[in-house]
């Protein structure tokens, strides 16, 4: 039978599909980059289903442990309890919770597709080449990652500090790639050991993904001396062998941002008597995160804000100290980096610079590739491609800056591979919207009886056992905490109808789905429209107070219509017969009373 | 000159007590003695299905006889035909359910069901979820009579569906039996009371002991010992033949 349904049934399902709350991810999910389902784990963590949790993170992220302590937590930025109270749930926290508490390797999903015979080269394993590496393994292509270091990870391993990300951590994680069966060849460098050309050939695509581990420094008078470095080198020196050869007792690290705080503080760990972060901000300013600039803070770091060094002092072939100038602004009007010195000078001592401004991509492609700002490659922004067919970019040398973005670049990139090998349009059909980070339309308000309650906080070693060591400082959540914790999610979900009516859950998720489907198809059963009881209950608890009876009835009618003046619905050839007799004359009466 | 009134029981009503409607008939000549009635379907289960055109030849039929009995103002005992009849704005339309307060029950009903030992549940009817007038007089009357009441946590105008809504028993049984059981699992008591005699047909499916209110205004007083009336309405033929006796009574009483 075909239905020609009407206008007012169109009008109210093309309303209900776009804009059914249903459909919305909650904020946090819709922010994570790799939309993690955060509110999901947090419940299961409250319902005490730790097992159920860790498998929801892995759903998304092969790093729970890893970016439960060092996710930028971009998702707590937008937790309705941030908007609300300024005090989001601590979702890193939590998830650092549940990986520590009940992940281990038999939960893992180490399936994957049969061999397609196709084989992709990735450089780099931190986290925007191994998350390409395990889409691409999952599908079935044999995937092979060159990294330069004996170690994986990338930034993870060796650019964080172990008391931040202890090194057991990321190893035990990245023994997933293994068990998916991803090759890696460890101590190889892309560009010198192998060149890029040669592994085109050798494989039917490449992605490059080495990060950005070139330590930038501003020109300064009198820098060709001992005794000044730069994060990058600084913090992988510390990585490998926690001292650094070219630490002293008195130390200066010049920059501002959370970088500038990992080799303050890496700094104290390593030796150093006295540490003085310099830059040019103020302090109000501070790129580095609040948390990390009051740990550092709290270690004992010293700080200089609103200065800019000019000039080097040296004795004996090593630096002995610096001279700088005011800061008067850190960005001029037109909104760009171009910092405006004033007339006032100091000088301090030091023996010891690391500069934390700025780290630039290698050039590994030899001249191949086209090269931006930051030395970031130039690639199609939505699909990673360079010019090159065949080639394409992710994680910092694509422009991602923190972890969760890279490994958001590494899928996008593994989603394009994917699509090279198989012959399909690299834009076809695809939605780069979910690809990234994205604004939750969830507006829901909040039920009535929500209050303000305190964030928690992890248990933290106190600052003065902290910098004995490179042991992990923060202690996280302890089973109390986490459960209260957790207990203070918002659900940002609108499941109303779904909690109230029990027919829709026979045919759907949630009213814009079903009504989706039916405006996509055209059609729907005559079941669905017939099964509902009409009794506006969902209307009654629906934030927008959608009438569904409305357009099932509307559907009802375009039905009978469609179907000579009869229900679609065999059993109403009952209520046809019902109908007749109740208007018969057998069984009718009309008596006018008496007058 | 006089308003004319007329009582509509419906259909469901009819099917399931002759002794109800003619008691209730009695109860209204009592203050209207020009009391008109009129026994007939105003469509609803047609206009549920979807068929419009149908409907409109239905309904119609039924507003020429209540023209016919040059009733002014319409008194229905079945919340659909409320419903149906305000929405066609052709008559003054009210409740039987608002207008027992009004009128007040005759004095040998009053406080009888006292010493009880049964607590009710009130099913309020979905249709007239926002007619707090009848979730008002219904209490009354359980008050009045003497029994002993409570609200499940969906009452009023939250109100459940009992689900015999939408036409939906015969389209899908099992959904419809699901939506019952649940209803009859939000009643705080064993002992439910309703005011549709579908709505009550639908408690006694779900595996609940349902009165109508009606039956507890003109039957025996309801004790723990006691058993809920048989479920008739869901014998087509025991149906029928009251609805058959209903019209009889009426044919009887109006004279």
């Amino acid at each position: 039978m075909s239905v020609q349904f009407t206008g007012k049934v169109l009008t109210i399902a093309t309303e209900i599909a776009n804009n059914c709350q249903g459909l919305e991810a909650p904020f946090c999910q819709a922010e994570c980059p790799m939309h993690t389902d955060a509110m999901g784990y947090v419940q299961l963590i409250r319902e005490g289903k730790f097992d159920a949790a860790v498998q929801k993170i892995r759903e998304k992220l092969f790093l729970p442990g890893t970016l439960g302590r060092i996710c930028a937590h971009p998702c707590e930025k937008v937790c309705r309890r941030e908007a609300e109270y300024g005090q989001s749930i601590s979702i890193a926290a939590l998830k650092r919770y549940a990986a520590d508490k009940a992940d281990r390797e038999e939960l893992w999903d180490t399936t994957f597709g049969h061999a397609t015979g196709k084989t992709v080269a990735i450089v780099g394993s931190g986290p925007a080449g191994a998350q390409a590496a395990i889409d691409l393994r999952k599908e079935g292509h044999r995937v092979t990652i060159f990294e330069r270091l004996p170690v994986l990870g990338g930034m993870l391993r060796v650019g964080i500090p172990a008391y931040r990300l202890p090194h057991a951590v990321l190893d035990f994680e990245y023994g997933y790639l293994d068990k998916l069966g991803v090759e890696i060849r460890r101590g190889v460098e892309v560009g010198k050991d192998i060149a890029i050309a040669h592994l085109r050939e050798q494989y039917d695509a490449v992605i490059l993904a080495h990060g950005a581990h070139i330590g930038m420094m501003p020109r300064v008078n009198g820098s060709d001396v001992a005794g000044i470095t730069n994060a990058v080198e600084f913090l992988r020196e510390i990585a490998f062998k926690r001292q650094s050869n070219v630490l002293g007792e008195n130390v200066i690290v010049i920059g501002g941002g959370d970088v500038a705080m990992d080799c303050a503080r890496s700094a104290l760990r390593g030796g150093a008597k006295q540490v003085r972060l310099i830059c040019l901000e103020k302090e109000c300013d501070l790129p580095a995160s609040k948390h990390e600039q009051e740990s550092a803070a709290a270690e004992g770091v010293l700080f200089t804000f609103g200065w800019c060094v000019d000039d080097f002092l040296s004795t004996d072939g090593r630096v002995s100290g610096i001279r700088m100038k005011n800061c008067l602004a850190v960005i001029d009007e037109t909104g760009r980096f171009n910092p405006r010195l004033g007339g006032d000078t100091h000088e301090l001592q030091c023996d010891t610079v690391i500069f934390a401004t700025g780290q630039r991509v290698a050039d590994i492609a030899d001249g191949m590739l086209k090269q931006t700002s930051g030395g970031r490659y130039l690639v199609d922004k939505d699909t990673l491609a360079t010019d090159v067919p065949g080639v394409f970019v992710a994680g910092d040398a694509a422009g991602s800056t923190i972890a969760i973005e890279a490994m958001a670049l590494g899928r996008k990139s593994a989603i394009s591979v994917s699509r090279y090998l198989q012959g399909i349009g690299l834009t076809e059909g695809r939605n780069f919207a979910l690809e990234n980070s994205y604004k939750s339309k969830f507006e829901v308000p909040l039920p009535p009886d929500v209050v303000d309650l305190k964030r928690h906080h992890p248990n933290i070693m106190p600052a003065e056992r902290r910098i004995q060591t490179f042991d992990e400082c923060d202690l996280g959540l302890d089973d109390t905490t986490a459960f209260k914790e957790a207990s203070r999610c918002l659900e940002c979900e609108c499941k109303d109808c779904m909690t109230e009516c029990l027919m829709l859950n026979d045919f759907t998720h949630c009213p814009g789905e079903l009504f989706s489907v039916f405006l996509a198809k055209g059609s729907i059963e005559a079941i669905v429209p017939y099964s509902c009881n009409m009794c506006n209950q969902c209307t009654l608890v629906c934030p927008k107070e959608y009438k569904l009876a409305d357009a099932f009835a509307g559907m009802r009618k375009d039905f009978v219509k469609a179907n000579k003046g009869k229900s679609p619905i065999k059993g109403h050839g009952a209520i046809d017969i019902h109908q007749r007799l109740s208007f018969s004359r057998a069984f009718t009466i009309r008596r006018k009373g008496r007058k | 000159m006089a308003i004319r009134r007329g009582f509509m029981p419906g259909c469901s009503l009819p099917s399931y007590s002759p002794a109800n409607i003619s008691k209730t008939i009695g109860f209204l000549q009592d203050v209207y003695p020009e009391l008109s009635v009129v026994q007939k379907c105003c469509g609803k289960p047609t206009k549920a299905l979807g068929q419009v055109d149908l409907l409109k030849a239905r309904f119609g039929s039924l507003v020429q006889d209540i023209k016919h009995c040059e009733i002014d103002e319409i008194i229905v005992a079945c919340q659909n035909c409320l419903n149906m009849l305000k929405e066609s704005d052709e008559f003054q339309t009210v409740s039987l359910w608002e207008r027992l307060p009004e009128l007040g029950l005759p004095r040998e009903l009053r406080g009888k069901a006292a010493q009880s030992d049964v607590v009710f549940s009130i099913h309020d009817s979905c249709p007239v979820r926002d007619t707090k007038g009848i979730h008002d007089g219904i209490r009354w009357t359980l008050a009045e009579l003497g029994y002993k009441t409570v609200e499940p946590a969906q009452t009023r105008d939250r109100t459940r569906c009992c689900g015999f809504g939408g036409m939906i028993v015969p389209a899908n049984p099992d959904l419809a039996k699901r939506v019952m059981d649940r209803r009859v699992k939000d009643m705080p008591t064993e002992h439910i009371v309703v005011y549709c005699a579908a709505c009550r047909s639908s408690m006694l499916m779900g595996g609940g002991k349902a009165w109508h209110i009606l039956d507890l205004l003109w039957g025996p007083v309801v004790t723990q010992a006691s058993q809920p009336p048989e479920n008739v309405l869901a014998s087509p033929v025991k149906a029928w033949l009251n609805r058959y006796k209903s019209k009889a009574v009426i044919n009887r009483t109006i004279t």
